[in-house]
Parts: C-alpha cells; structure tokens; sequence
C-alpha cells in the first residue's frame, strides 16, 4: 500500500469521515480515555516538564550525529551475529527482505504491529512473492482480513467496533462466539498461536535501537512482538533510520516517555530488547538476525527547518488530542501516518502533490505541540509547510493569492486600511438583516454555509476613539 | 502609566464596545490610553495561510505605528500572540530585527496585563449571571496566559462560573481555517456549542474575538439561548 | 557482507547534515534535567516492595510476600490457585538456594508434570512451554514504579518460560527491588562499557498480557500470559 492510503480527493475523504457516525464516537470516547490516560501519568511523575525537555534533548542529540550513532549500531549488531543492511528507498528494503524470504523458503511470516513496514508497503512485495504473511497484533490482524488501512498509528483499528470485528471473524474465520472483547480475543488468542509456532520468519518493527549495545527494543502490550522475536528461526527488524538512542540510559527516558504519552502506562506489558541472533545453546530467539535501516526520504528532512520532526516516537499523542483529528478520523488524512504527525510528516516524506491538502487539516490551536513529549512544534511545522505551498510550490487557489495581495496593501496602507473598517458596515448591508448576516458573499459564503456573521459595529471602534479624544466623550 | 491600545482589526470594525471597555478598564487603573492611529493587522490572517511575505508587510505597518509605544494591551491573545512571533519571524532582518523584539517585549493581552503588569485582581465589577468560560487556544498555549482571566472573573461580584466539558480543544476557528474548511469547521463548533449549552450558562466568555463570533454565530444559527461575551463587557460592568 | 551499503547511506547522512561524516569522538551531553533519579529516591527496600503492592493493583498482577522458609509452599498455592497441570520453570542458578531444586522434583509427585528448561532438549521446551499452565521465573531486576520484573534471558532462562503458559509466576528476592528502569538500565549501561556480555535478550515484564484494541476496552491476556503472580522473597 506504501504511505498514501487512498486515491479519493482529502474533501470527499473529510466528508466520509464525518458522515461515520460509529467511527467519531469510537475517536471521542478514546480521546477521552488516552487523554486523561496520559494527563494523570503526567501528573503522577510530577515534572513532566523535564522529562519533556530531557526527551526533546535526547532525541536532538541523536539525530545531530545520526550518522555516528548508526555506525555503532550496526557494529555491535553484526557483532553479535546479525545482518544489517541500509536501505535508501522503499524499493531496496523490500528487495532485500524478499530475498531473505526467499532464500528461506519461508512460506510463513508472522509479524508484530509496525508502522514502518506499512509505509514501505512490505506485505504486498512478500505477498507478491508467495509467501503468506500474518499480522499478529491484535488491531492489525482485524485491518489485515478486512484488507483495511490503519487510522490511528497506536490502535490502529480504532475505527471498527466489535460488531464489525465479529462479523470479520464470522466470515474470515468461522468464528461463532459474541462480540464480547474478551471472546473476540481469546478467538485471535488461538487462530494466532497456530500462526506463531509454524511460522518460518518474524518480522517486527522497531522502536528504539540502542546504539551502543545494538539492543532492538519492542514496545507491546500484547506480547505478539516477543512471541515474533522468539519463535520462528530467522528474524527481520525494520527501522526507520532515526529510531536510536544512544545507550540503555536514554532508552530509559524514552521508553518512559512512550508509554506515558501513548497509552498513560508506566511502562507497557512488554519492552523486550534483543541483540543480535540467540546465543549458543540458547534454545529460543533467532538464529538468523537481519536489521534494515529504511531512510526512504529521511534523511531529505535533515539539516532542514523541520528535522524536528523526525524526533517523533510515535506515541500519537498528538493524534489523541487533535480536535481536527477527533471529527474526520485517521483514514480523512489519506496517509498511513494520520493526525498532526502526519499531517507535518506524509508531505516530508512523500510530496506536496498528493499530500498538500493535510497541512491546512488544523486550526493551528497548539494541542499537538503542548502534548508532544519530545517537543516538536508540530503547529509552527504547519505553518511552515503552507508557507512552502504558497511562495515556493505555487500551489495555492488564485482566488486567495489575490485577497491576499488586497491582505498586503490593506495591511500596509493605513489610510486604506482605515477607509474599509468604515465602509465595512455599509458593504454587508444587502446581506444583513436584523444585525445579523446568514448568508454571504463571496469568502464569506464558507462561513455563513454553518454559522452566522454578525453585522460591523455602527461605528468604528477608531472614530468612536477620535471623538472621544476631541472632547465629545460617547 | 502609559499604554497604547492595539485594537486588532475585528474588534475595530465588528465588536467596537470591546474596544471601548477595554479603554474604560484601563482608564480606572490610572492607566493614560493611546491610540496610535496608522496601526493595522497584525497579520495573522496572511500568515497562518502561508503567505509569509505578504503578512510582513502588515507585520512592519505594525512595528512603525507601535514604535514609541512604552506597553502595547490589546483585548486578544491569539493578535498578541502574532506580536510575539514577530521576534522569531524578523530575527534574520538587521532593519527590523530589533524593534520586532521591542515590540514582542512590551505587547500584552489585557487580562494579562491586568494581573502581572498592574496587579490587579479585582477590577471592582458587577455582573449578574451564570457564565462558562472558553480558553482560547493561542492565549493559553502560544501565549501562555492561562491564569489571568479566570482571576479577574472570579472576583466579579454576582457571577456564577460553571467549567466547560472539554475547554481545552479548540473551537473550530482557526482564522481562515472557518472558511477553507467549513465542513470541520462546522462539526468543532458544533461540538462546542453544544458543550456550553450543557453547562446551562446564560453566557460564554472569552478573551478573543475570533471564537467569540464563531460560538456566537453557531449559538445564533441554532437559536441558543446563550450570548457569547468578550470578558471586556464583565470586567467594565457595575 | 554482515553490514551492506552502510558508507553510502550514512555519508548521505552526513551531507544533509551539512558536515563531515562523524564516526568518532562524539559523547553525549551533559543533560539539563535528570528527572528520572527523583523518582522514589532514598526509599527503603521495604518502602519499594510497598510501591510495587500498589502498582500490581493497577497491572492487574497477584501480589504475595514470603520468607525463604515459606516460598515453596507461596509457589504451591500459586500453582493450585491458577490451575497448574504442568509448569515449566527456569534452570538458575538460584533454585538450590530458594530450596526450589527439590520442590521442583516433587511437584511430579503431587500430579503436576515439571519441566526444568534444558538447553540440551531443544524445542522440546518450547513444546512444553507452549502446554504448560504455569511458567516459573526468578526477576533479576525488580523496577518498584512500574510493577516490573526484568529477566536477563539465557541457557537455562529460555524467552518462552514467562510467555507461552497462560500463567506467569515470579519469584521476587527483596534485594532485587530499585526504584525504576533508570537503575536497571545504568546496570545494564555499565555492564556493557565494563566489556561484560548482556543478555541477548532483555525482557521488561510488567503483569500479564493486555490489549485495548477492539473499542478501547482493556482486555487482559491476550498472546502472552492472561494471569500473573509476583512472590516477594524476604532475602535480606
């Protein structure tokens, strides 16, 4: 599938979203409970205030000397036995993980939840090349029978309710228990340890690499990613390259960091670290290791105004806030990375062309930025991006590069400027009726389609000022 | 003291009175108010939508007429907000570099100023009624002015505050975002509108003009029984 | 060829950076805040082993206290408690001391099928593991912030032990407790930069298995185990 998900235009993808009713108010009553989730985990460590700016810190530390940080990485990986190969693209990530398959014969795959597998579209190249590939989290399994994207980048299901989900088990799977969540569960339970003790390769993601011990860290709650990393012989990891800290010391701090603001844990059920293949004599874990470090159009945002955003961790705290996010849902962004990230993050790695759309998906009211733990100023990214689309991409409508050059002079002009405060209540009158304005003209049409404008003031704040100062106090 | 009052371009031509109350207020705490005449837009609009260069052309309009001010008060956050940003947008610009920063140090949204400039708590006002009250999204979180408004509002004598489910998310307007996507737009405002009914509220208030004639719009399009109040109209009742 | 197209990526790297490639001499920097040490500091041991009580509460996990001279028989009910026909358990090097060699060798009399995990069987102890109604490990490192137990996988602890039986014990000694990841981590930090070899894998275990993905319910148990039981040792 690759990053865009979706070839419909972003305002029929907006409409769709906000005629489905299930799904808003699966979004809201999740807002909630990942909100106060990570609002009380704040407030239980105090000072979550200096655990944001060590975050910020850490991960800018990083990425300042990615390139040192990733050589130690892969140093002390293939010292520990494991394969590492950088990938510049999509395609050379893909190619390389088809030929380890391939060589295996592997016929089975089983993988844990990974967000950058679905942005490089791996499971249609392993597919494509025979081989059958199982999503082993719980959320992906469901999206993977219904051949459905994910819409949050956490609970990537969360769009679904538990109707759906067994009428996708009935007919998928024979299932014909309840839609109860524990039955539902016990259901992939079985269905998915078949899956996991005949499986030939495992393939994860990865969420932090410690650079110097080459530890790959899972973050999980279901424990799919360890049954993965445990049980079949080979073992794939992917990483997006500038998912590393630098020791087990700043693994600490993010890893905290995560499950605080992703989910209001302490820590999640699992964070597993593996190094490398198992040791000799060790009896579960991988014989065969290989880490692919995927740049796919990293590397393009470094040394620019926004290499801040690849400090993200991927906790989607920003998606859990964002009022935007809370009515359209995840698939209106058209990109497997939804919400405020994606919106800063799909047109970085993937182009203004198709994408140009999603920076003006927000109000630029900061609750991304505030709910950031690493810091990124997700809102001024925004900015930045419209500014790009505008004088640099040339992409904006003709008909607001012209009101905003009338913006300019009216700005400037203060004689101008002070004339059409004046003549603003006179201009409105065919349209206004008792003091108030249904239905405008021109821009002012978008506004009126859902709400009223309210009629100028008699007069101007700045002649009623003038006339104050003259003596003729009003 | 002397202060120089930025108006910001909606309440100049659409809500007047703000800016009235906004002089009375600060006339009572001894403040001598100005209004340097030549002064604009403080870009915003421009600005959020992306066109940067067209936006500083205001943007300087603004730092010319604020030039000899000693404190700029407006009666909006989000403006005040812009005035702030002009530092960070004019740091690489030797000819305005430093007045941007003058202005960014003396500009302040009126509660604000109220609270940490003057240290006034009380503003000796009146009013009847039950009010919730919105935050603004750029007052609370660019501007960080959190605090200031509900203090002022709490020492009003005769009114109820009564919290509104949800205040921090963001009321749906977003400046040019009410008319570049109405259909979101509609669906936030909504949201919030419907949240200050169930709050049972006679008014909403708030601290810029923006939100204030979006709720207020939306509260009039569905015939609610709720006015939308700029916090200037409390703090100036007796 | 255990590491391809490295010099051509990480250049890259580099050049977007707008600099020359670093492959030496950076440390990392002295970081303004270390919030992390003031979580629980100069708390007792036994005011940690509390803070861990309160958060098994919150992670869903039994929580019991024993002496050495009671823990076999805390295990016993444990096992009982949560219905255990056949158990598997790490080879450590601690059994003998907790008196856990001969309890071992006894559950066999008492019904219950035991399998002591033995490098030499192969996957014949995943194939256990994967029966097994109860898996039995020590912690290694105990984090008392978030209920964590911390298993340094090796021969005898095989990564199966706490994942494929539908019930996880684990036995907890007192001197084992700190006071968050920040501890167990500067432990593993040091040990690395001391050349001594970590584990091939570290396993950060918090309570059973949980899933909120179908309409944000918290399911507990799901691939991992449904149940936990911690048992603090008094071995200090």
């Amino acid at each position: 599938m690759g990053i865009k998900i979706g070839n419909a235009p972003f305002r029929d993808r907006v409409q769709e979203g906000i005629e489905n009713d299930f799904m808003r108010g699966a979004v809201s009553s999740a807002q909630g409970r990942f909100r106060s989730g990570r609002l009380k985990a704040a407030e239980e460590l105090g000072d979550w205030e200096d655990w944001r700016t060590l975050g910020e810190e850490i991960r800018s530390h990083t990425l300042q000397n990615l390139d040192y940080y990733l050589e130690q990485l892969s140093e002390q990986v293939s010292k520990r036995g494991g394969k590492v190969f950088f990938a510049q693209t999509a395609e050379e990530a893909n190619e390389y993980i088809r030929n380890v398959v391939q060589k295996k014969e592997a016929k089975k795959i089983v993988k844990s939840k990974s967000m950058v597998t679905e942005e490089i579209g791996l499971n249609e190249t392993l597919e494509k090349a025979g081989a059958e590939v199982v999503e082993t989290d719980l959320g992906e399994w469901i999206l993977q029978m219904d051949e459905d994207p994910p819409s949050h980048i956490v609970t990537p299901a969360l769009h679904k309710n538990k109707e759906q989900i067994r009428e996708t088990f009935a007919s998928k799977k024979g299932y014909k228990n309840s839609d109860l969540p524990e039955e539902l569960a016990t259901f992939a339970r079985e269905q998915l340890r078949k899956e996991f003790l005949s499986a030939d390769v495992g393939i994860t993601g990865c969420n932090f690499a410690v650079a110097e011990s080459g530890a790959v860290t899972f973050v999980t709650n279901e424990g799919n990613a360890r049954l993965v990393t445990a049980l079949p012989e080979t073992q794939i990891s992917v990483m997006g390259m500038e998912r590393l800290v630098p020791t087990w010391e700043e693994l600490d701090v993010m890893v905290s960091l995560l499950t605080r603001a992703a989910v209001g844990q302490k820590l999640t059920s699992y964070v597993t670290s593996i190094t490398g293949t198992k040791q000799e004599d060790e009896v579960d874990g991988p014989e065969d290791y290989h880490l692919v470090i995927v740049d796919n159009g990293r590397s393009k945002i470094l040394g620019t105004e926004f290499q801040s955003a690849l400090h993200c961790i991927r906790c989607a705290a920003c998606i859990n806030v964002c009022p935007v996010y809370r009515h359209v849902g995840g698939h209106s962004y058209g990109s497997v990375y939804p919400g405020p990230i994606g919106a800063v993050l799909t047109p970085l790695l993937d182009g203004y062309d198709d994408h140009k759309d999603l920076p003006y998906a927000s109000t630029l009211c900061a609750a991304c930025t505030e709910a950031c733990p690493v810091k990124i100023p997700l809102h001024e990214h925004l900015v930045r991006h419209r500014e790009i689309i505008v004088e640099k991409e040339k992409k904006a409508p003709r008909s607001e590069r012209m009101m905003m050059d009338g913006f300019a002079k009216w700005g400037s002009h203060p004689a101008a400027y002070k004339l059409s405060t004046k003549m603003a209540r006179k201009a409105l009158k065919p349209w206004t009726k008792e003091e108030v304005i249904q239905s405008g003209p021109g821009p002012l049409k978008g506004w009126t389609d859902v709400r009223d404008f309210p009629a100028p003031s008699e007069q101007t704040f700045r002649s009623w000022f003038k006339t104050r100062q003259k003596g003729g106090r009003s | 003291m002397k202060v120089s009052l930025f108006i910001t371009c909606l309440c100049d031509v659409m809500a007047s009175d703000v800016g009235k109350d906004t002089v009375e207020i600060l006339e009572r705490f001894g403040c001598v108010v100005d209004f340097p005449e030549t002064q604009t837009c403080c870009g915003q609009p421009a600005y959020n939508s992306g066109y940067v260069t067209k936006a500083k052309e205001s943007m300087k309009q603004m730092m010319k007429a604020f030039k000899h001010s000693e404190y700029v008060v407006s009666p909006s956050g989000s403006c005040v907000a812009m005035l702030h940003e002009y530092a960070h947008l004019f740091k690489d610009d030797p000819e305005w570099k430093e007045v941007a920063q003058e202005l960014a140090n003396k500009s302040y949204e009126l509660t604000q100023f109220l609270v940490d400039v003057l240290g006034v708590e009380d503003v000796g006002a009146t009013f009847s009624g039950k009010i919730t009250y919105h935050r603004s999204c750029h007052m609370t979180r660019l501007l960080g002015v959190t605090e200031a408004p509900y203090k002022l509002l709490k020492n009003v004598k005769g009114l109820e505050i009564v919290d509104l489910p949800l205040c921090e998310d963001c009321c749906g307007f977003g400046g040019t975002f009410a008319v570049k996507q109405p259909s979101i737009s509609e669906q936030m405002v909504k949201e919030k509108t419907e949240h200050i009914a169930e709050t049972g509220a006679d008014y909403v208030v708030g601290g810029d003009m923006g939100c204030l004639m979006n709720i207020g719009g939306r509260l009039s399009r569905d015939d609610r029984q709720v006015t939308a109040l700029h916090i200037t109209k409390i703090l100036n009742s007796h | 060829m255990s590491i391809q197209n490295r010099e051509s990526f990480l250049n890259n790297v580099a050049d977007q950076l707008g600099r020359k490639r670093r492959s030496k001499g950076v440390t990392r920097p002295q970081y303004s805040v270390e919030p992390q040490w003031r979580v629980f500091e100069g708390a007792t041991q036994d005011e940690l082993i509390d803070k861990l009580e309160d958060q098994c509460r919150v992670i869903h996990t039994h929580f019991k206290r024993s002496t050495m001279d009671t823990l076999t028989e805390v295990i016993s009910q444990s096992i009982e408690e949560n219905d255990g026909h056949a158990v598997v358990a790490a080879d450590d090097k601690r059994n003998d001391e907790y008196g856990l060699t001969s309890f071992y060798e006894n559950l066999h009399d008492e019904g219950v099928a035991f399998h002591l995990w033995d490098p030499s069987k192969g996957r014949e102890n995943i194939q256990f593991a994967e029966r097994a109604d109860v898996g039995i490990t020590f912690s290694d490192i105990t984090l008392a912030e978030s209920g964590t137990v911390t298993l340094f996988n090796h021969q005898g602890n095989g990564r199966s032990i706490s994942l494929l039986p539908r019930t996880y014990i684990a036995i907890i000694p007192k001197s084992t407790l700190v006071p968050r990841m920040s501890q167990a981590v500067r432990h593993i930090h040091k040990a690395h930069a001391d050349g001594v070899d970590v584990s091939s894998c570290v396993s950060f275990i918090t309570g059973p298995s949980n899933s909120a993905d179908i309409e944000m319910n918290l399911i507990v148990g799901v691939h991992g185990p449904v149940k936990a039981t911690y048992i603090v040792v008094e071995d200090m």
